[in-house]
């Protein structure tokens, strides 16, 4: 099903919608650059560009709220239905995803920061950077979906989450590996044990993103593996 | 669109403005002339006819002192056949001669005859008839005068000379010597209300044809109402709308346009020559006045029920009510003040016909009161358009008269009408 | 987006980008069969294949649709989609217009509405009516309400029709507002409560189904609220089906929307899904107010 939705018949609702969408998409591409911004930091141990990712954290939040505000407007002056009611549904769900991720991006960055103060030598930074890769693609490609309202790439990414859960646990066996081997290690491994698991939880939202668009398009609930509902896709 | 700025816009405009308000006060000024162009000629119709018909109202009287002498009467009792032969005129004549004994002369005397009215006989057969007693006796009776001597004597009032007409000098030194002694005086004339037609102008009276009209009036009511309402509720309510039903309405419309006197031959060809119903009887008068009253009371009867909103048809057929309950309960109730005053303008018209009724024999001279509908009458205006062709004089101040009391019929029909829409009406 | 598609049918001109693209959109919205669940298994009124003529025009093509026992189905869709004539085939209303044909089968209880040996009459008794603008007859209160069960001959003593009046308009939820004036004009109530005298009075004669055609456009929120809350209320005693322009109303008040487009039923489903997620693109351009 085509979704247009620049063809009310009210002009201000077609640009209440598109503004509303256009907000969310702002919030989604500054949490994306968060959370490139956070890995980096991780990386290359710059607690600069750490601190600078939890400055814009507070501005995220500012931004969830007025996204909150204005759907709620949407809602009380327009009455929405049908697609347009999934639509502003969709985006307030999506916003609370995006400030989780932007949360998440934070206590990487905080990560950062720690082990940056540490000084060691990075280890375990391998599996951050490749499961950082992955829910930044999901991240990026899940709010690319919802732009598209592209439900097939939507489940691809949604599918994607498994292969970042099967990275992060092997990540953690090895981590534990290692803790085992270097008992000394143990704090700055947690540390390192605490990003992956924040990265995950960020590959988490992209999949709720990715159900949201699945639930804008074909208006079926597919969260907590009600994948069912979506019958004829 | 070019563009003009607000304010080149409102200078526009107010540049036209007085040029508008000169043309609404122009357009006002326009109805009020022509409202007043129609009081005008209304005021102008009625000062006229009062001005003429007033006079009607009173009669002059004579006062003559009279002798009920058996000899001049030729009776010696007096009873039901006596009354008729005796000779009042004698008595009268005698009292005349009495009162003026300088008069001689055979054309002389019948001048002095003709002082009192041609109906002074029967007053005094009326007196003695009521007193038996008086056979015999004297008393003073008041006669009423011949109609050009009370035309002079009205006349009297406006000027000294008076009008005397075909009033003779001599007549009119009688008529002062008269007045001098106060044997002359002026009555309300009851005479107009409650006799007939007659050829002497102070017997004549509009009774006859005010019963006339009336009885007319009935039958032309109970025939057309029910009629009218029941022709309308089928072609509002139940007639199937096509060409039949347009042919019907296109036929009503054309009738009410009719001249009347074709209703009048219609009448006379249907109901007396075909039918042999009695002439000049209110009976045809009724059944004449509905066909042409019928159109009328049609259309105006589907126009109220037309007007009954369509909503309370809906919601008693939504109840599951029939047709017929649904008109009788609800639709006719509510178009009942319409259908009335459209029936009572209707009647008004009829009150006011008078060619269909010449043609079927209502302008025959009747003296008696009807008492039936098949009883020969006249009717109301048929009588005005009878006086206004007779040629004495006084009978123009009757046909004003008679004028009048058909305008107050006309006013009174018209005004209930209009009352009985204003309380009946309900507004939805 | 100013290509406008609301052109006749018949509307044709030589082809152009703007025509070619509006035929397809044609093509792809064209109407062939409903789309959801026009059937229920508890059917109190059952609608095949109903065809409605005026005269030459078609108001009604081929429309299937059940209506269930205590459901209340509201049927919505665009001015002269013809739900409402729909709706009044449903009591045969429409025999009053002329020019009005009917096909189809339709039946109440498995009995036949349409058919020459049908007697309106009784029909309308069992299949009540409550109009757009509040109707009452401008009569007492009382005897609006008496009037139908005076004219069926269901309440012959003064006492039974008491009581019958009292009863319904309780269950109108009107009797505390009218009991010390029953012997008023009911033209002299509120709009809200004129039509919910209207609803007394089509309930008086206990009627199994009860059609309602717009019963809340010429009432203020309040008043349409507590019609709602009646409509709810009398749902558990009857069937009832309302047409509505308002989206919200259908979907507070009905189990099942019915969606019309120019005389097509495009689309029965629940009223959840029909505000959520319509399955008809028609469906769903309009209850969002997109363009036809």
């Amino acid at each position: 099903m085509d979704m247009h939705f620049d063809q009310h018949i009210s002009r201000q609702f077609n640009e209440d919608l598109e503004s509303l969408k256009t907000e969310m998409l702002e919030m989604g591409g500054l949490v994306t650059s968060q959370v490139a911004d956070a890995v980096e930091a991780l990386a290359n141990a710059d607690s600069e560009q750490a601190e600078k990712v939890l400055r814009i954290e507070e501005e995220i939040d500012k931004r969830e709220m007025a996204i909150d505000e204005h759907a709620t407007l949407i809602i009380a002056k327009r009455q929405p239905a049908a697609s347009d009611l999934r639509m502003v549904m969709s985006v307030i769900r999506i916003a609370r995803d995006l400030e989780r991720v932007g949360d998440e991006a934070s206590k990487v960055a905080k990560m950062a920061i720690a082990l940056t103060d540490e000084g060691t030598a990075p280890r375990g930074y391998t599996e951050i950077r490749h499961i950082a890769n992955a829910v930044r693609k999901m991240l990026n490609d899940a709010l690319d979906a919802y732009t598209r309202f592209d439900v097939q790439a939507a489940m691809r990414t949604l599918a994607e989450d498994e292969q970042v859960d099967m990275d992060y646990r092997s990540a953690v066996r090895e981590m534990v590996t290692y803790m085992m081997e270097d008992p000394r290690s143990i704090s700055r491994v947690i540390n390192v044990l605490w990003t992956l698991r924040a990265l995950e939880r960020i590959g988490d939202h992209a999949k709720n993103i990715c159900e949201q668009v699945v639930y804008l398009v074909e208006g079926a609930d597919i969260r907590h593996g009600h994948e069912s509902n979506l019958k004829n896709t | 669109m070019s563009d003009l700025t607000q304010a080149q816009v409102r200078e526009r405009i107010a540049r036209r403005l007085a040029s508008r308000h000169r043309k609404e006060k122009l357009f006002r000024g326009l109805g009020i002339a022509s409202i007043a162009f129609g009081v005008m000629a209304v005021l102008l119709l009625f000062s006229d006819i009062i001005s003429k018909g007033s006079g009607a109202f009173v009669q002059t009287d004579v006062q003559l002192q009279v002798t009920y002498d058996p000899a001049l009467l030729g009776i010696d009792e007096v009873n039901a056949e006596t009354l008729i032969w005796a000779n009042f005129t004698a008595v009268i004549r005698e009292a005349l001669r009495a009162r003026f004994p300088e008069v001689s002369g055979r054309s002389e005397k019948r001048e002095l005859y003709s002082l009192v009215s041609s109906g002074a006989p029967f007053t005094l057969r009326e007196r003695l008839q009521a007193n038996p007693q008086l056979l015999g006796k004297t008393e003073k009776v008041w006669f009423a005068a011949d109609d050009d001597v009370d035309t002079f004597v009205k006349s009297l009032d406006d000027s000294a000379e008076g009008f005397r007409g075909r009033t003779s000098e001599q007549m009119a030194a009688w008529v002062q010597s008269l007045r001098a002694s106060g044997e002359l005086k002026k009555r309300f004339n009851t005479t107009f209300f409650t006799n007939g037609d007659s050829r002497e102008p102070e017997q004549a009276g509009i009774r006859a044809a005010l019963v006339g009209s009336l009885l007319t009036l009935m039958v032309t009511l109970a025939l057309s109402f029910p009629i009218g309402v029941a022709a309308a509720i089928y072609l509002e309510e139940y007639a199937p709308k096509n060409r039949w039903t347009d042919l019907i309405e296109v036929n009503i419309n054309n009738l009410a346009a009719v001249p009347s006197i074709v209703f009048g031959l219609l009448g006379l060809a249907i109901f007396i020559n075909f039918f042999e119903l009695p002439r000049s009887a209110p009976l045809v008068g009724g059944l004449v006045l509905t066909l042409m009253t019928l159109p009328t009371i049609i259309i105006s009867s589907r126009a109220a029920l037309k007007s009954v909103p369509p909503s309370i048809r809906e919601a008693a057929m939504g109840m599951g009510a029939s047709r017929m309950q649904v008109v009788l309960h609800h639709v006719l109730p509510l178009a009942m003040p319409g259908m009335l005053t459209g029936a009572i303008i209707g009647m008004a018209q009829a009150l006011g016909e008078t060619a269909p009724l010449l043609m079927i024999g209502m302008v025959a001279f009747i003296v008696d009161v009807p008492s039936g509908i098949t009883d020969p009458a006249t009717v109301l205006p048929v009588q005005i358009f009878l006086w206004a062709d007779s040629p004495e004089r006084a009978f123009v101040e009757r046909t004003s008269a008679a004028i009048m009391v058909l305008l107050s019929f006309l006013i009174v029909m018209n005004t209930s009408a209009v009352l009985l829409r204003k309380k009946l009406e309900r507004r939805w | 987006m100013n290509t406008m598609t609301l052109d006749a049918p018949g509307y044709s001109e030589p082809a152009s980008p703007q025509t070619l693209e509006k035929e397809t959109v044609d093509t792809r919205t064209k109407v062939r069969e409903t789309v959801g669940t026009p059937f229920c298994d508890n059917a109190k009124l059952k609608m095949r294949n109903v065809n409605v003529f005026y005269n030459e025009t078609q108001a009604i093509h081929n429309v299937s649709l059940d209506i269930g026992r205590n459901e209340v189905v509201a049927m919505i869709g665009p001015s002269g989609c013809g739900k409402s004539t729909f709706l009044r085939c449903l009591n045969r209303m429409n025999d009053t217009i002329e020019g009005c044909r009917v096909e189809g089968d339709l039946t109440l209880d498995d009995e036949p509405i349409y058919g020459p040996k049908v007697d309106v009459v009784p029909l309308r008794a069992r299949v009540g009516m409550v109009f757009q603008k509040p109707n009452p007859f401008p009569k007492t209160i009382y005897e609006n309400v008496a009037y139908g069960p005076k004219i069926h001959g269901i309440g012959s003593r003064r006492a039974e029709l008491d009581e019958i009046v009292e009863n319904s308009l309780r269950r109108a939820g009107l009797w505390n507002e009218v009991k010390d004036r029953l012997d008023k004009p009911g033209t002299g109530l509120s709009g809200g409560q004129q039509q919910r005298l209207c609803i007394a009075r089509a309930i008086a004669v206990s009627p199994e189904v009860i059609l309602m055609d717009e019963p809340c456009s010429a009432l203020d929120p309040i008043a349409t609220a507590r019609i709602e809350e009646l409509i709810d209320e009398l749902r558990k005693n009857y069937t009832i089906a309302i047409v509505t322009h308002s989206m919200q109303q259908a979907a507070r008040v009905s189990q099942r929307t019915a969606y019309f487009h120019l005389g097509h039923l495009v689309e029965v489903n629940d009223t959840e899904t029909v505000f959520t997620n319509p399955e008809h693109e028609l469906t769903e351009a309009y209850i969002t107010g997109r363009f036809g």
